[in-house]
């Protein structure tokens, strides 16, 4: 049986912002950031980490992430990271003076989160280049690099096996599911993030 | 010797990216992470900033920390999307849908103008520092006086020295939050000119009329 797949939430009292979304047959909970480190490690086979967390204090709980990692888990982390949760990441690496040629994103390998999304979709919300990232958490030796702007320089989106288990997918910029409610094919990357986390067996 | 300024640290990527900067981190005298936050780590400070963007549960669950520094006659600054609406009494806040792309229309004018076009803040910045987007104005209050207002009169950065014995500055903009993230020069800007503003005593009147 498919294990729940959690949100950690910034808010004690918020619920996910894709939580009408979630495909049929998957079940998510919402975790209160300073709630993690109570949940049994191995509880959820999914954990959908958003870009407005207290990052020192996920940091913090880098024991009970490696835990989770060995027992299979897979960890999606959005946003710029300040305070790198494991041995093999490292901070954000901005991109300097970026001119908006450089926003624009360029996906360069096929993965299930992103199959069939047009890359403009990503680059451009009502005309206007940059939410999608500005720059790149650097990926370890091995990871799959996924999705990249500075036209395929800096590397954004990538997938990552941890040596302890489990599977890392980071994402150095916004939600991805900030495009959840979009009319364009980028309103498919929430439902099949979500799927490919349940997917948990699944190498790919 | 002036009282310490002490910016609070919520651990966001974007606190941690804009106080580390060299050109932001060395104006503030103390940054102080949340979980370190007391009535005993507050008590020396003359000016606490709460940034933008730091969490709203945290400040909620802290507001007597925050309201003793104005009841005790020392200066709050409040920041964009932290809620004081929730966290500070008779604060009226009203959100707005963000705007992010009225710059690519014909004549696209975010609508914001200064309301106090002498105040020693715009020895600082000007309004152009000001202008990308906000999410919501404040009804000002009673004696205080707004420095930017929205079209529809509302204020998006306000200075109140009379609704307590201390200093109230309030603003729905978040440019550490846009600093911190490498995205949006004019909040750059802003941020550092705002910045050496709290350093410089937070003068009331300007010096430089035509700077």
């Amino acid at each position: 049986m498919t294990r729940p797949i959690a949100y950690l939430s910034p808010r004690a009292d918020a619920q996910a912002p894709f939580a009408g979304l979630v495909p049929d047959g998957l079940n998510l909970s919402t975790i209160p950031e300073r709630a993690l480190p109570d949940q049994p490690p191995d509880r959820f086979g999914a954990l959908l980490v958003p870009m407005h967390i207290d990052q020192r204090r996920f940091a913090a709980a880098g024991p009970w992430i490696s835990k989770f990692f060995q027992a299979g888990g897979t960890l999606v982390f959005n946003g710029l990271l300040a305070y790198p949760f494991h041995p093999a990441l490292a901070r954000f690496q901005p991109l300097a003076r970026p001119r908006v040629d450089q926003f624009r994103v360029r996906i360069m390998a096929d993965h299930p989160v992103w199959r069939g999304v047009d890359s403009d979709d990503l680059t451009f919300r009502r005309g206007v280049a940059g939410f999608y990232g500005r720059g790149c958490n650097p990926p370890p030796p091995g990871a799959r690099i996924v999705g990249t702007i500075d036209h395929g320089r800096c590397r954004i989106d990538w997938q990552w096996h941890p040596p302890e288990g489990g599977r890392l997918l980071m994402h150095a910029g916004n939600d991805l599911w900030m495009y959840a409610r979009d009319k364009n094919s980028a309103g498919a990357l929430t439902p099949q993030l979500l799927r490919w986390c349940a997917a948990e067996e699944t190498v790919s | 010797m002036t009282a310490p300024i002490i910016v609070l640290d919520g651990g966001t990527s974007y606190h941690a990216f804009s106080l580390s900067d060299p050109m932001l981190g060395p104006w503030f005298d103390q940054r102080l992470y949340v979980d370190d936050v007391s009535a005993e780590t507050l008590g020396h400070a003359g000016t606490v900033v709460v940034p933008c963007r730091l969490n709203p549960d945290w400040l909620v669950a802290h507001s007597d920390l925050l309201v003793e520094v104005l009841r005790q006659g020392r200066t709050l600054i409040a920041m964009g999307e932290t809620e004081p609406q929730s966290w500070l009494p008779d604060i009226r806040f009203t959100s707005v849908p963000t705007n992010f792309w009225w710059w690519l229309e014909p004549e696209g004018d975010l609508g914001l103008h200064i309301a106090a076009p002498d105040h020693g803040l715009f020895d600082f910045l000007t309004l152009a520092e000001a202008t990308w987007h906000y999410h919501g104005t404040f009804e000002t209050p009673d004696g205080a006086t707004s420095l930017v207002n929205a079209a529809d009169g509302g204020s998006i950065l306000l200075d109140d020295r009379t609704s307590w014995p201390g200093r109230l500055i309030l603003t729905s903009l978040d440019p550490f939050y846009h600093h911190g993230s490498f995205f949006m020069p004019a909040a750059s800007r802003f941020l550092v000119g705002f910045t050496q503003w709290i350093q410089s005593g937070m003068p009331i009147h300007r010096h430089r009329p035509d700077g």
